[in-house]
């Protein structure tokens, strides 16, 4: 049992340090490592959206992918599988990278926020975690996205050859890639250290299966904190790493933080939209990832949905910004709540009903063979 | 202590919760736990019970129309591999 902790507190410390490392070298401020900020950036890169400040085909995203499937192949876990409510998927993905983006920041990020001082990030952990309450109590009534069946290799592959694609494009840099010039998606580390890092966490990950969502929710669920010492375990790294490495920018307070903004509500609705999203989807953006690259098709549809709710976020003004939230994405995480729960009160009242149609069946099959 | 033990799986954390409550009634030992991954990689909730009971707690599962994915024997291996040497060498 120790060892698994400190296999788990070990993953975290890594994943940590390297979000602290990462800045060092030239990422954004507290976005080391952020998974929907770099879905985010990857989808201004293919010119889904025109924010010009943040566009770039960030590698890490490519070596999580890479990281997870190596070691999924390595050990005989790759399995090509989907099938399990891809719609629902699609939309849950796609309202909780609207969540992620009011708050400025997945949440790994709103770790990485708070390990260099941002208190802000409080705020988002308590909305996180009101959120996962909440899609909790529709776990305990049934809520189910249905089992995942056994896909062709083909769709197992789709997100590893993405992944090698958008490499491809990053070195090659073709005319049709936007690459910005000013703002968060100029600043980034070097390729080979960015994709690096990315494999190395990719591979701890599909090994550990630390999962953010994972973590809030066990706790409250069932007691059990495995998944929490590892995100305790990120925060006491990164803590340490940007204290070591990026002295500089470590600031405690609410004001005036790095790509970050102080409109409480919004930060807590943005992560408590983000909170039940993950919860239904059964993990954070950062797993989904994980398990796209083991060849999970329903992952990867939900990864189309991130990019989806990336590109919608930024033409139609939804995204936050440093100077705060704008209405119309304040509409957006609203409309994103109420989605959520329609969709865990639907999902409820199916089950129930074909809970009930199945005993009648079965009720009725004992009387026809009489 | 025994170095095996079992656990359960189900195709949705309802069900999971629902064989907790229920076993309990019956005074049964029972642990909510994330799926170990010598079963699955997917993220979900197991049920770790002991082996000796696997008959009984079948049928009061049939009983209470308990709906179950899988029964895996989990062996608690002697573990060995580099990355614990590593850890087991610092500490």
């Amino acid at each position: 049992m120790n060892t698994d902790k400190g296999k788990i507190i070990a993953t975290g410390g890594i994943i940590g340090l390297f979000g602290a490392l990462l800045v060092k070298f030239g990422n954004p401020v507290n976005m080391g490592v952020c998974v929907a900020c770099f879905f985010r950036d990857i989808a201004g890169g293919l010119g889904l959206h025109r924010a010009s400040v943040v566009q770039y085909l960030r590698p890490e995203i490519s070596g999580f992918i890479l990281g997870a499937f190596g070691m999924a192949k390595v050990k005989g876990e790759f399995k090509p599988r989907g099938g399990s409510s891809p719609l629902l998927r699609f939309i849950l993905g796609f309202f909780l990278m609207i969540g992620a983006l009011v708050f400025l920041g997945c949440p790994l990020r709103m770790i990485l926020r708070l390990a260099n001082g941002d208190l802000n990030a409080i705020t988002g952990i308590i909305g996180y975690t009101a959120g996962i309450w909440v899609g909790i109590q529709f776990l305990k009534r049934g809520f189910t996205l249905g089992k995942s069946t056994t896909n062709s290799t083909a769709a197992g592959y789709t997100m590893p050859i993405f992944a090698v694609a958008i490499l491809l494009l990053l070195v090659a840099a073709p005319t049709f890639i936007f690459f910005s010039e000013s703002g968060p998606g100029s600043m980034a580390a070097p390729v080979t250290l960015a994709l690096g890092a990315g494999l190395l966490i990719g591979a701890l990950l599909q090994r550990t299966r630390l999962c953010t969502a994972g973590g809030f929710r066990d706790a409250m669920l069932i007691k059990d904190y495995h998944y929490m010492i590892g995100l305790i375990g990120i925060f006491v790294f990164a803590l340490l790493g940007n204290v070591i490495f990026n002295f500089e920018t470590f600031k405690i307070g609410f004001e005036g933080q790095p790509i970050a903004h102080n409109d409480h509500l919004w930060n807590f609705l943005g992560m408590s939209l983000a909170g039940i999203t993950a919860v239904l989807l059964g993990g954070c953006p950062l797993r989904q990832t994980i398990l796209a690259g083991e060849g999970d098709g329903d992952a990867t549809i939900t990864i189309i949905g991130l990019m989806a709710g990336a590109a919608f976020a930024h033409n139609f003004g939804l995204a936050a910004s440093p100077a705060g939230v704008t209405t119309n994405g304040k509409v957006a995480v609203i409309i994103g709540i109420i989605v959520a729960l329609a969709i865990g009160l639907s999902v409820i009242a199916s089950v129930a009903k074909e809970k009930a149609a199945r005993l009648k069946k079965r009720e009725g099959g004992v009387e026809v063979g009489i | 202590m025994n170095n095996y033990y079992c656990v359960m799986t189900f195709h949705s954390t309802y069900h999971a919760l629902n064989f907790e409550k229920i076993l309990k009634e019956f005074n049964y030992e029972v642990r909510l736990m994330p799926v170990p991954r010598q079963v699955s990689s997917s993220c979900g909730t197991a049920a770790e019970f002991q082996c000796e009971k696997k008959a009984d707690i079948l049928k009061i599962c049939l009983d209470n129309h308990i709906e179950m994915d899988d029964i895996h024997r989990i062996e608690n291996q002697k573990k060995n591999n580099w990355f614990v040497k590593l850890l087991n060498d610092k500490g």
